[in-house]
């Protein structure tokens, strides 16, 4: 009778914390270049197939000038764009250390003027010699309030294993704040250009934002877009790459 | 994890550079280069190909791949549009390699290619 009532309870008090996501709360996605380009795909996808508006750019600090031309149009590296509750970061350039932290602070900033209740970062997760499986995604959330998006989208929990980069530098931030942050990280070829694990994030995120995503027109495009988008897939590994060599270096203390 | 599946350097491969020849319609293909204990993996980026129109040589340490793709592949570089037939890179292995014994598989758009080390050392006794 004991164990029926502490049972009774237990079940209670998991149900009472059961909270259905609010699909209707100011939702920031991000999206930057890092493995399989995976975020820089999906995030770029939602733009285009949402016909979202450009509202901002974001400055991060010291960062080397670059601007891009679209149609005689100048355009930053790192934008921001809306539509409804749904707002959107997104950096065409690979971030060092040193600017991924920049870029974390600059987007926490973005957070609060705009009212946004929650953060998904869309990402990649290296896996080799998965050819011939439908890659996967995890989820990885900086606050419990958001751990119910996972159960209730069958998002699998992203368990153990080490996040550097400009992934590491957001959560850093995040965790710290108010703002509770959902990571996404679809299974990806780490070093080469994987539209295909991206067609996943894109499902994922259609769940999670309760809209109707069609992939067709990216599952078209696959083989074109992994041609396209070499340079910058060469651009992000060097830059992760330098980062980690960096990284590695010997302490000057014991040199 | 068995031995032979040891990777050195796991985080990060070799990436050699990409230059595309726009003369010749050849698109430099994204490569890595990967070391494990007995060989080495080498892996072209190769989409928009058939596995028939993929040619490897294996010459005096380089690997060089070329491949024909499906269709042209367009691309407007500074206002002008270029076109692309092939892909074409060469990938320099470094130490003694068996080349009887290199395997390859494509699958995705992915060629991967696995070169076996030579190991020609001599044994040291320990008294």
């Amino acid at each position: 009778m004991e164990v029926f009532l502490l049972l009774a309870t237990f079940v209670k008090e998991n149900r009472m914390r059961i909270v259905k996501p609010d699909t209707q709360e100011n939702t920031l996605l991000i999206g930057f270049p890092s493995n399989g380009l995976v975020g820089t795909f999906s995030i770029s996808y939602l733009i285009h197939h949402l016909k979202m508006k450009q509202v901002g750019e974001i400055e991060v600090e010291d960062l080397p000038a670059t601007l891009f031309v679209e149609g005689g149009e100048i355009l930053g590296p790192i934008r921001a764009y809306n539509k409804k509750n749904i707002f959107i970061v997104i950096s065409e350039v690979p971030f060092n250390q040193y600017f991924a932290e920049r870029f974390a602070f600059a987007t926490h900033e973005f957070c609060q003027k705009n009212g946004i209740k929650k953060i998904v970062i869309v990402s990649g997760m290296g896996a080799l010699n998965q050819a011939k499986a439908t890659p996967k995604i995890y989820g990885l959330v900086t606050d419990q309030i958001l751990e119910n998006i996972l159960y209730s989208n069958n998002i699998p929990k992203f368990l153990e294993g080490s996040i550097f980069g400009v992934d590491a530098a957001i959560i850093s931030v995040f965790r710290k704040s108010k703002i509770p942050a959902l990571v996404l990280y679809a299974e990806c070829h780490p070093f080469f250009p994987d539209p295909e694990a991206s067609i996943i994030a894109i499902e994922t995120l259609a769940k999670i934002l309760d809209i109707q995503i069609e992939t067709q027109d990216i599952q078209n495009r696959m083989d074109k877009l992994r041609i396209q988008y070499r340079n910058l897939m060469e651009e992000t590994i060097r830059t992760l790459q330098h980062d980690k060599e960096e990284g590695t270096r010997t302490p000057q203390i014991y040199r | 994890m068995k031995d032979i599946d040891f990777e050195f350097n796991m985080t990060f491969p070799i990436i050699t550079p990409l230059f595309d020849d726009i003369e010749q319609r050849i698109l430099s293909p994204l490569s890595c280069l990967r070391e494990y204990n007995n060989y080495w993996m080498v892996e072209f980026d190769l989409p928009m190909v058939g596995k028939k129109n993929i040619n490897v040589t294996f010459n005096q340490n380089v690997i060089t791949v070329e491949a024909k793709l499906k269709e042209q592949y367009s691309e407007e570089k500074l206002g002008k549009i270029t076109k692309f037939e092939y892909f074409k890179k060469s990938v320099l292995l470094p130490g003694k390699l068996d080349s009887k014994k290199i395997t390859s598989k494509f699958e995705k758009g992915r060629l991967e290619i696995k070169i076996p080390k030579k190991t020609d050392g001599t044994i040291i006794k320990i008294n």
